[in-house]
């Protein structure tokens, strides 16, 4: 990535802090600095209440900070909100239940005003994507939790927003969904060169999907270490089958020992050493 | 097909059962027909009071049906405006809650004399203030009860305040006020009937049922009170089919 290219997402020097001034007073969020650049894969990754999500929040302008600014694609995060700049997607599927599948991803261009024929032949070109040209009419409680979460995928991405937030969207999955979901979330980001920013609680996840891995420590919510990942080279198929082939290398063990070794760290409370501190620093 | 069928042979059957161990009864225990008369003589009587009856059975049923509209439109608008105020639902609540707690016909000889006692203004009243209160609850619940992620998805959307309503809280909220409906049309009935007891015209269930037994013609009485209990399940059923028409009340709100 060469300088002058404007990133994707820059947090500088942000905190949050709920209820400030009162006596439950919370310091979600502590002097946090990242920067995405375009194109990357990044994943926060800590124990839970360390603010990984309000972080996601924050980014996407549904929380602001109490100190510091985000810039998302050289904009103000409001006006990245504001010019639907992001696609988003959460652990709950969030489908609207009177909509059929079809009509659930073309919600976003509705509200953007596209015309009828355009949604139409974008939604259809999105159930393609995540492999469901024969759900377009279903109701989305007649379709799987993984069925749904892809529908919500393709509804983030309807509008071909360049950033994707995404909030343990597979968190709720078994197992074998899991993978499968994370290798079919590989091939699309692959496809669409989409900036993708993941919050999860899984290291193999974490490590399997990401360029890169933020570790924060809870209260407050602190970036503790940054991990480079690399697995390796990319496997060249669209067969999300293949693609689990990657999960059995050398690099992946590798890659999770040091993403759980800075995790332990955070609960021994002393300070990270995996990584490269040098893109948290601000 | 078949199986609708096959599901309305059980009631049926305890129907006819019922009514059949009612007439043996009666028969059999030599019960005073003023104190229970048997189905065949309660049959007999709807036959011959069928003029007076259908009538009204009509009268009393517009009133409750009127009155059902009126209470279900100040409902759920009403909702919509409180929860649209967030200000106005807590200082509004703790009134509606005292309110509901009033038994509603206590107040019918208030009406009377509001609205003049031989009016069925006073009746109509009764069962707007009997319905109204649960479609505006349930209403209000369907309205705030949206799940967070899915505001938070209209936000990153930059949908507006109008359009989270019309897309998101609208829609979430039908099957709670189609549940409260489905609840609100029988109460609409017992409240009109309640209130005809009151006062208002005479040509109703509620004066027939009264009058009829002040004269020991209870198979008449009770004739009118089979006309009001069809006239409750008429509505009842009404409602229900309107609550299956929308698909996804099935998995949405309460059943």
């Amino acid at each position: 990535m060469m300088g002058e290219v404007t990133p994707a997402v820059t947090v500088d020097g942000v905190d949050m802090v709920f209820n400030a001034g009162s006596e439950n007073e919370v310091v979600a969020l502590r002097e946090i600095d990242v920067t995405v650049q375009r194109g990357e894969f990044v994943s926060l990754i800590g124990p839970s209440g360390c603010g990984k999500s309000t972080m996601l929040r924050v980014i996407g302008d549904l929380l602001q900070p109490t100190a510091g600014s985000v810039e998302v694609f050289g904009q103000a995060a409001s006006s990245a909100r504001q010019n639907r700049s992001y696609g988003m997607a959460f652990q709950s599927a969030g489908l609207f239940d009177w909509r059929k599948v079809a009509a659930n991803i073309e919600l976003p261009l509705e509200i953007g005003g596209w015309s009828k024929p355009d949604r139409e032949a974008r939604s259809r070109e999105m159930l393609k994507l995540v492999r469901l040209e024969d759900f377009a009419d279903h109701y989305p409680w007649q379709l799987s939790g993984g069925m749904q979460q892809r529908v919500a995928i393709a509804r983030a991405l309807s509008f071909q927003p360049d950033l994707l937030l995404m909030d343990e969207p597979f968190g709720a999955l078994d197992e074998m969904t899991r993978e499968y979901m994370q290798s079919e979330l590989l091939r699309i980001y692959s496809e669409l060169g989409t900036t993708v920013i993941f919050v999860t609680h899984s290291i193999p996840e974490a490590v399997y999907l990401s360029n890169r891995v933020v570790v924060l420590s809870p209260r407050p919510g602190r970036i503790h270490a940054v991990v480079d990942i690399d697995l390796g080279p990319p496997v060249e198929s669209t067969d999300s089958a293949k693609a689990d082939e990657i999960r059995e290398r050398e690099s992946f063990f590798e890659m999770t020992t040091q993403v759980r070794a800075a995790l332990r760290s955070v609960e021994a409370g002393t300070p990270g050493r995996a990584g490269s501190p040098g893109v948290a620093d601000g | 097909m078949g199986e609708r069928m096959n599901g309305l042979i059980p009631p049926v059957v305890f129907g006819v059962a019922f009514l059949a161990v009612w007439e043996l009864a009666v028969v059999g225990f030599g019960i005073q027909e003023f104190l229970l008369p048997k189905p065949s003589s309660i049959l007999e009587a709807i036959g011959a009071d069928w003029s007076v009856l259908s009538e009204a059975a009509i009268q009393t049923g517009i009133i409750a049906v009127s009155g059902l509209v009126i209470g279900v439109v100040i409902g759920a608008l009403l909702a919509l405006l409180v929860t649209r105020f967030g200000r106005i639902g807590e200082a509004a609540t703790p009134l509606a809650v005292a309110l509901n707690a009033t038994p509603i016909v206590a107040l019918a000889p208030i009406f009377n004399a509001w609205f003049g006692i031989t009016s069925f203004r006073s009746n109509q009243a009764v069962v707007v203030a009997v319905v109204f209160f649960p479609v505006f609850i349930n209403t209000a619940r369907g309205l705030l009860e949206v799940h967070p992620d899915q505001l938070e998805l209209m936000r990153s959307y930059a949908a507006g305040e109008w359009s989270i309503l019309r897309r998101v809280k609208i829609p979430n909220a039908l099957p709670f006020f189609l549940t409260s409906l489905r609840l609100a049309a029988p109460l609409s009935v017992i409240a009109a009937i309640v209130a005809e007891y009151f006062g208002g015209p005479q040509n109703r269930l509620g004066p027939v049922i009264t009058q009829n037994a002040s004269v020991a013609r209870y198979d008449s009485a009770w004739a009118a009170i089979v006309m009001a209990s069809i006239l409750g399940l008429v509505l009842f059923w009404l409602a229900a089919a309107l609550e299956r028409l929308v698909p996804w009340t099935q998995t949405g709100g309460e059943g």
